[in-house]
């Protein structure tokens, strides 16, 4: 047992630090510059870290992806849409035709296309196998016909295709006859809503679908077999969401910003608040080594496990707790939400965090799922 | 990075495993309890024989110089089994103590015979009025002629009973709650001016109130620096947590396993209790607890062997996390468990009294929290742009 990184692990550390000192763009500029930093990842062969090599990306170790995630986490990085390299991409390299592939994975890898995943439903969120959005081949089997609805689709007013788990037959296993399409969102009959969450923000919608006709050409893979293909991911999806370097990061920040909350003469920091900063940092310093674990395992069998679980379950909640924490110290200044710059500067930054974090243990299968997954797979009950 | 067992630590895992399979049934054990010393001499000379007893000492003192995950392996595993053989007090406690600060001489007459199962010691740092703190020495070893002179009270000895040497903290100078002042020296069980009530206690175990009247030890019987004991107290406490939080740990595991297995052949309402969710869910989070403790014993016990200078802040952390997650993981296996979990019948309740006592064993999780509070670091600055205020 040790926790030493190789000496090539060490050197690809240095690498990484390294590039991030010459190429990111610092505070404003992550806007202004994107750009620029977006070629520099592509000259340096590391714009799509999760592709294999055989498709043009860098072939990372997960350990190499570990330490991406941990220095990386340190700054704050031009904001990417993940739905077509991390979601899509691994969907169409795994069951696409190469026609498809060629005809994909370019615009995708250069972010020319933007993709929205219309996955849940309003009758299938945690339960995402029950959905019915209906896909009928036309009599000619040159179209399918969707008809339908997809909800909570992230950035849809935004996307110009979407990929979608549609039902071409419904039969007593549901897993079963769920087909996997793409489309254009500028198709005759697609409709987009916002829906505005807590807050006021706009980030997700809802879509329907009357008569959509889509080419069977954009169909991947075989019909009635789109679960499969959706699910291969999930598990490495959950891993995704725990955000522990993020956290890691996030409490440093955090108690940057206790240490200057003042309480009459003193800060937040002298009281009893000390102690709950405290508590959640011991469940960090567990669940950076939980995830250790899970990476070691992986690089001997390949497979996160079912640690993949736990780390969602209790990676989303550490994210949850630090918010809540944060929005605890700004206190009073919590409440105003229509100007920035009043009181405790980061009032409305930790009010944003406290309610856009909430669907962190709602999607990727809520925590009340993660414990069904780990009762079931893990403990056998 | 690996987080595997070698195939050393393996073995000696299987060997313990063998041994609580083959010899600790819970009769066996109670058996042993009730006798005068509250073990198995037989058990003892097992222990020796096998090496169990060489372990953390160095090749040159005669032991195997096993490292920090190597004792983390044998003290889950005994954990497991419920040992009540005086492996902790002898070889944990006091064989530390003699590893740290021992010269040649002291580690001569002793180290030995700890190794070879003769020699049992403990250590004394408890008192009364301290809590949990390892400053707050009343107990007084005062210069006379080219010894010191002993007087004072010492709380809860573990295995003082059966114990040939117990090295006592005593103060040497500084008021009774200064850092300073405190020298540590090894004292003859059988001294004069020794008087002790004994007693069990309620995980199994033996302790011991002792009362030292005049207690003469010779400048020789010092162990580790004059007035700076305090240092090597901590010191000890370190690699005692990272003891404890093992067995806690394996404990845990064994808890969680036992509930979801009682609860899936117990019927009632017409169903095995594990087909009801909220005990599914009570079960996940159990596991994801001990997964987490295991996690943090891992951190601690790899950043204590390699040294990290961060390693006694994260070893706050474990003792704090066993003690809160591990009881009330041991509540929710016995609610679960129903009248059967009220029982000394099953094995659960026995693992339910070690981990209270354990919780109490240098400091509670509360008194961790408060240590770990005075390391944390809290970062100072940042780049200004969050932190200000406008009023």
């Amino acid at each position: 047992m040790d926790i030493e990184l190789s000496k090539e692990d060490l050197d690809f550390q240095v690498e990484v630090e390294t590039f991030i000192d010459e190429h990111l763009p610092r505070g404003a500029a992550i806007w202004t510059q994107r750009a620029e930093w977006f070629t520099a990842l592509k000259n340096k062969g590391w714009d799509v870290p999760n592709w294999p090599e055989e498709f043009g990306g860098p072939g990372w170790s997960a350990t190499q992806h570990f330490i991406w995630d941990k220095v990386t986490s340190k700054h704050t990085l031009p904001p990417t849409i993940p739905f077509g390299q991390v979601m899509l991409a691994p969907i169409l390299m795994g069951y696409a035709n190469k026609e498809q592939q060629d005809r994909f994975l370019p615009d995708i890898r250069d972010n020319k296309v933007m993709w929205c995943q219309g996955y849940s439903e309003p009758g299938a969120g945690s339960d995402l196998a029950s959905l019915k959005t209906k896909a009928e081949l036309t009599e000619d089997g040159k179209h399918y016909i969707i008809n339908g609805t997809k909800i909570w689709t992230t950035m849809a007013h935004a996307a110009n295709w979407i990929f979608c788990l549609t039902r071409t037959e419904t039969t007593d296993i549901k897993q079963e006859g769920v087909t996997f399409l793409l489309f254009d969102m500028k198709s005759p009959g697609v409709e987009v809503k916002p829906i505005y969450t807590l807050g006021g923000s706009h980030h997700v919608n809802q879509v329907f679908f009357t008569d959509v006709k889509v080419p069977v050409e954009n169909r991947i893979g075989e019909e009635g077999k789109g679960w499969t293909y959706a699910k291969g991911l999930l598990q490495h999806e959950r891993k995704g969401l725990a955000g522990i370097s993020r956290s890691v990061f996030a409490m440093e920040k955090l108690k940057e910003k206790v240490g200057r909350v003042p309480v009459g003469d003193e800060t937040l920091m002298d009281t009893g608040f000390k102690k709950k900063i405290a508590a959640a940092e011991i469940d960090l310093l567990a669940l950076e080594y939980t995830e250790l674990r899970t990476l070691a395992e992986m690089v001997n069998t390949g497979s996160p496990g079912h640690s993949s679980s736990i780390l969602k379950l209790k990676g989303t909640m550490m994210q949850q707790t630090i918010q809540e924490l944060t929005l605890e110290a700004a206190g009073i200044y919590g409440a105003p939400f229509g100007h920035k710059k009043v009181g405790v500067k980061f009032g409305r930054a930790a009010m944003e965090g406290y309610l856009n974090g909430r669907p962190a243990t709602i999607y990727g299968g809520c925590s009340e799922v993660q414990r069904d997954v780990i009762a079931k797979r893990v403990l056998g009950v | 990075m690996d987080f595997e067992f070698t195939e050393e630590q393996t073995l000696l895992q299987d060997s313990i495993a063998k041994f609580v399979q083959e010899n600790y049934e819970l009769p066996t054990r109670t058996k042993a309890i009730k006798t005068r010393t509250g073990y198995s001499e037989d058990h003892w000379k097992q222990f020796a024989e096998l090496g169990w007893l060489a372990l953390p000492f160095a090749e040159e003192d005669g032991g195997l110089g096993g490292s920090c995950v190597d004792m983390m392996v044998v003290c889950e595993a005994l954990g497991k089994g419920l040992v009540v053989e005086p492996f902790y007090a002898s070889v944990v406690l006091a064989g530390t103590a003699l590893r740290l600060a021992g010269n040649a001489e002291q580690k001569q007459k002793l180290i030995g015979g700890i190794i070879d199962g003769s020699i049992k010691a403990t250590v004394a740092y408890a008192e009364l009025q301290a809590r949990y703190e390892l400053n707050d020495v009343a107990t007084t070893a005062a210069k006379e002629g080219d010894g010191y002179v002993i007087n004072g009270e010492k709380s809860v000895v573990i295995n003082a009973e059966t114990a040939d040497y117990i090295i006592v903290s005593a103060r040497t100078s500084g008021e009774r709650a200064s850092d300073e002042g405190i020298s540590l020296f090894i004292v003859d069980a059988k001294a004069e001016g020794i008087s002790s009530i004994h007693y069990p206690t309620i995980d199994g175990g033996r302790g011991s109130e002792l009362t030292l009247s005049n207690v003469k030890v010779a400048a020789s019987d010092l162990l580790g620096e004059l007035d700076g004991g305090l240092a090597l107290l901590e010191e000890i406490r370190d690699y005692c947590i990272l003891a404890l939080a093992a067995e806690a740990v394996g404990q845990m595991e064994l808890m969680y396993k036992d509930t979801v297995e009682y609860c899936s052949q117990r019927e009632q309402f017409g169903h095995a209790l594990s087909d009801f969710q909220v005990l599914k869910h009570r079960f996940s989070d159990m596991f994801v607890e001990t997964e987490q403790c295991k996690s943090l014993l891992y951190r601690a016990t790899l950043e204590k062997q390699i040294g990290m200078p961060e390693a006694r802040k994260t070893i706050h952390a474990l003792k704090y996390k066993v003690g809160k997650e591990g009881n009330l993981l041991a509540r929710l296996a016995v609610q679960s468990h129903g009248g059967m979990g009220v029982t000394e019948e099953l094995r659960l309740g026995h693992y339910f009294m070690r981990l209270a006592v354990l919780d109490t064993v240098f400091g509670n999780y509360d008194y961790h929290m408060d240590k770990y509070c005075d390391l944390m670091s809290i970062p100072e600055g940042g780049d200004g742009e969050d932190f200000g205020f406008m009023m």
